[in-house]
């Protein structure tokens, strides 16, 4: 065939075809809810590549609801693309064979589940990717045929409002509409016009209205009644060996009880030790509600997030200096950005894990449980391309070499032992295991070790990005995991030599006393504390509204 | 509102357990049998007596349940209760229920009249456990691993001295509990095959419809709605472990919002409630009247609308 024989447009002429043949359920870009069913048996093709939004918090519950409920025998073999593998009906589409093949990042929802069908195999898994490697795909070599994604409001033009919770639809939206790909939206409410435009109509090609709102869980809510002084202690250990030590400028938390503990801190021990003003103004996060006393107080100046959290709209909407809000006067937020400034803006990136082995890496896969991983890989990695003249990028430079680089700081903060009462130290990580069973190409570590900077326990810190070589960075995470198998391994003549060479500190060689980690140092106990700090404007969504 | 139904095996049986149980059902099961249920401890001690008296009583619960308008999305037998668990699911008849129980028990009386049993381990991993047995199971005094009810939680079914001897061992490698289970039988080990092999002769002229909700096996703890694959569990489940930990983890992905406890006893309590949080509801019907578990739950489905 000669070039100027060659259809260089087939995928678009696709896409035209299948949207000729689903003229009779659209008026214009408008469909029937009651029409959803025929509507993907129609648009989609068996073996497609398809985007469901199953984001960390938002779900397009409807249309997964709706592709589960399509004739295997008309459509199957889709090839799934999600980045959150959320809701029962997103594993039921492989057992019924309507989908064949999966690529994800999280599972955390449904990871039993999942971890059986990949070893019964009723699904095959393509990668078990971090976000950016996901949505970068998206654009390479997992181009999308078809994407299904929620928004909140849509217009008659089919501009899209997303509102708090725009989290991956830019990034999923742009890689369809840009390549012939077909965007399908289900929308919560159509309107005449949108609050503002977070995906302009011209990208978007059919609109379901939803038969009930899309599924979002408050996900990120900590009650402050649930932080131990366990986790004080370990609080304060951070702030005063990492947080003033580094001089920490910008910051990610991964949210748990040790971060939200921290958050807490900062107004109240942070402002003892003097530290307001000079360190962690600059957070990419999502808008917890523990971060309210800290913004409050002033030690925030600037929040960007990857979702929003329910309840606390109003007051992120009063909050424009801090928060990222559209000219409407609520919130935006995007996920792929938020990852992306994880990787390269942020001086410091705080989280936990389940099980952290002998060498330092560290994951959240158990056995029988493919949890995948949310953020974390992204926000606790070293990007090393990187070149930051923040101080505390600095300050990890090696001293000899001329040509050095700095490193972001990556800390992991734990209890040697886990909730389950087993160690979170152990020698192997189950993550290994599970590689073999499920055949994965690689072991699902969620944090390598070798972009582990530090490691905080109840016991102390392990500055790893001080050791020389593996045998003393295994030493110094010996020294601080207490008394599980791997802690029992330290001696005591080997905990003196890492202290005196600053490579574990210890609470009293940090100025911290372990007396003082009381409950009362948090500057909110209880949610009903949060809502005051707030001005009445954060709204706990009603499981946490156990006082009133 | 997603309920999962859990119906346990033998243990918490009682006698006088069949009082709430009407007449019209015993008489009905007891013709069918051609047996009678004095409903006395001393019976109980017969395994066909207490096997037909749990499936008997979880029956009539199943019954009254779903007069009142509740069905299961999923249901989770253990042992004996996987018959009710499909019954439950509308895979399985009643006379067909009643009459393979009746037959599973008097093979399960026959087979190991002396020196054989189970026992339990608490606090060890499973892979400790298996390591334990490896080193102590022979061809005349076998012991494998069996249930496994919680994640720290392992069975052992086996020849006595050899479950003895593996219960001294996890002792002495840290098990917070070790000890002998009050079952005559070792259950859920290969050492049942040869049961499991009628059974399955059995079964395969039992008539099964696809089931209302989703079936968790106890081989494996997988979710189905095949009737064959239930046909299988309901069969061969003597001879193989109950995975009864994955049955519950599994279960929880599906986000159930209520779970039901059957009788007899309310063997998994604790195991329940540190499976599901705090937000599922829970109802044990050892502990509750049918007509106090129906108001709770009518009153928590009026709840679920209004939100």
């Amino acid at each position: 065939m000669s070039d100027t024989e060659r259809n260089w447009h087939s995928h678009r002429d696709a896409k035209a075809a299948r949207l000729a043949n689903a003229a009779s359920l659209l008026d214009g870009k408008f469909a029937k809810t009651k029409d959803a069913k025929a509507v993907l048996e129609t648009l989609l093709s068996s073996g497609d590549k398809v985007v469901l939004e199953g984001d960390n918090q938002k779900q397009a519950s409807f249309l997964s609801q709706t592709l589960a409920s399509v004739d295997p025998a008309k459509i199957h073999d889709l090839h799934m693309i999600m980045s959150s593998v959320s809701r029962p009906e997103h594993l039921d589409i492989f057992e019924d064979g309507i989908a064949s093949k999966l690529d994800f990042s999280f599972a955390g929802p449904q990871s039993t589940r999942i971890s059986q069908m990949i070893a019964d195999g009723t699904l095959k898994i393509g990668d078990i990717h971090t976000y950016l490697e996901l949505y970068a795909r998206l654009y390479i070599d997992l181009i999308p045929n078809v994407v299904l994604v929620a928004a909140d409001k849509v217009d008659h033009e089919g501009n899209l409002y997303t509102g708090a919770n725009t989290e991956e639809t830019p990034v999923i939206v742009e890689s369809a509409a840009f390549h012939d790909g077909i965007v399908i939206v289900q929308a919560n409410e159509i309107v005449d016009k949108v609050p503002r435009v977070d995906i302009p109509g011209d990208w978007v090609d059919v609109v379901i209205p939803a038969d009930e709102p899309y599924q979002l869980e408050p996900l990120f809510t900590r009650d402050p009644q649930n932080i131990t002084e366990l986790q004080i202690l370990m609080g304060m250990m951070a702030i005063r060996g990492i947080y003033e030590r580094h001089n920490v400028q910008s910051v990610n938390h991964g949210v748990g009880f040790n971060t939200a503990a921290i958050e807490l801190l900062l107004p109240t021990y942070g402002d003892q030790l003097g530290l307001k003003g000079k360190i962690v103004p600059n957070w990419e996060v999502n808008p917890t509600p523990t971060l309210i006393p800290a913004i409050e107080s002033g030690w925030i100046k600037s929040i960007h997030s990857f979702g929003g959290e329910v309840g606390m709209e109003q007051y992120i909407a009063a909050r424009p200096d801090i928060f990222f809000v559209g000219p409407d006067g609520t919130m935006r937020s995007n996920r792929a950005f938020g990852q992306m400034a994880g990787q390269y803006a942020l001086d410091m990136f705080v989280g936990s894990t389940l099980q952290i082995d002998q060498y330092g890496n560290s994951s959240t896969v158990t056995k029988g449980r493919l949890s995948g991983f949310g953020g974390a890989p992204n926000m606790g990695s070293n990007p090393t391309g990187r070149r930051h003249s923040t101080p505390a990028w600095q300050s990890l430079k090696p001293k000899d070499d001329p040509l050095g680089r700095g490193q972001k700081l990556v800390v992991q903060m734990v209890e040697t032992f886990g909730s389950n009462k087993r160690p979170v130290f152990v020698d192997h990580l189950d993550a290994e295991e599970v590689q073999k069973e499920a055949k994965l190409a690689n072991v699902p570590i969620m944090i390598y070790s070798e972009d582990t900077t530090h490691i905080v326990t109840e016991e102390g810190i392990a500055y790893l990005y001080k050791t020389d070589s593996m045998a003393e960075r295994q030493a110094a995470i010996e020294a601080i995991a207490g008394v599980t198998p791997v802690g029992m391994r330290s001696t005591e003549k080997e905990l003196a030599d890492l202290r005196r060479r600053g490579i574990v500190a210890l609470p009293e060689d940090l100025g911290v006393r372990r007396t003082d980690a009381k409950r009362s140092l948090l500057a909110a106990q209880n949610m009903e504390d949060l809502v005051t700090w707030s001005h009445g404007l954060y709204n706990p969504p009603a499981k946490f509204r156990s006082w009133s | 509102m997603k309920q999962l139904w859990v119906f346990p095996g033998q243990g918490g049986q009682h006698g006088g357990m069949l009082a709430p149980v009407p007449a019209v059902l015993k008489e009905q099961v007891a013709a069918l049998l051609d047996m009678s249920f004095p409903d006395t401890d001393a019976v109980y001690t017969d395994s066909v007596q207490l096997q037909v008296a749990i499936a008997l009583l979880q029956v009539s619960e199943t019954q009254e349940l779903m007069a009142a308008g509740f069905t299961p999305e999923l249901a989770a037998g253990h042992s004996l209760g996987v018959f009710a668990a499909a019954y439950s699911l509308g895979s399985l008849q009643l006379d067909d229920l009643f009459k393979i129980v009746h037959y599973r028990a008097s093979l399960m009386q026959a087979s190991y009249p002396s020196g054989y049993g189970m026992g339990v381990i608490v606090g060890l991993p499973r892979t400790s456990v298996a390591k334990l047995v490896a080193q102590v199971t022979t061809t005349d005094a076998p012991v494998y691993t069996s249930n496994q009810n919680a994640p720290d939680q392992v069975a052992l079914s086996g020849e006595l001295t050899a479950i003895d001897a593996v219960l001294q061992l996890a002792k002495a490698n840290g098990a917070a509990k070790a000890l002998r289970l009050r079952v005559p039988v070792p259950s859920h080990s290969p050492l049942m095959n040869g049961v499991a092999q009628k059974l399955t002769k059995a079964m395969a002229g039992v008539q099964l419809t696809p089931p209302q909700g989703i079936y968790l096996t106890n081989d494996g703890g997988r979710p189905t709605k095949d009737p064959e694959v239930i046909r299988r569990d309901l069969s061969d489940n003597l001879a193989h472990p109950v995975f009864f930990d994955d049955m519950l983890a599994v279960a929880a992905d599906y986000y159930p919002q209520v779970v039901v406890s059957f009788q007899p006893g309310q063997p998994f309590r604790k195991v329940l409630a540190n499976r599901f949080s705090d937000d599922v509801h829970q109802i044990g019907l050892a502990s509750m009247s049918i007509d106090d578990a129906t108001f709770l739950l009518n009153k928590w489905e009026r709840g679920s609308q209004n939100e």
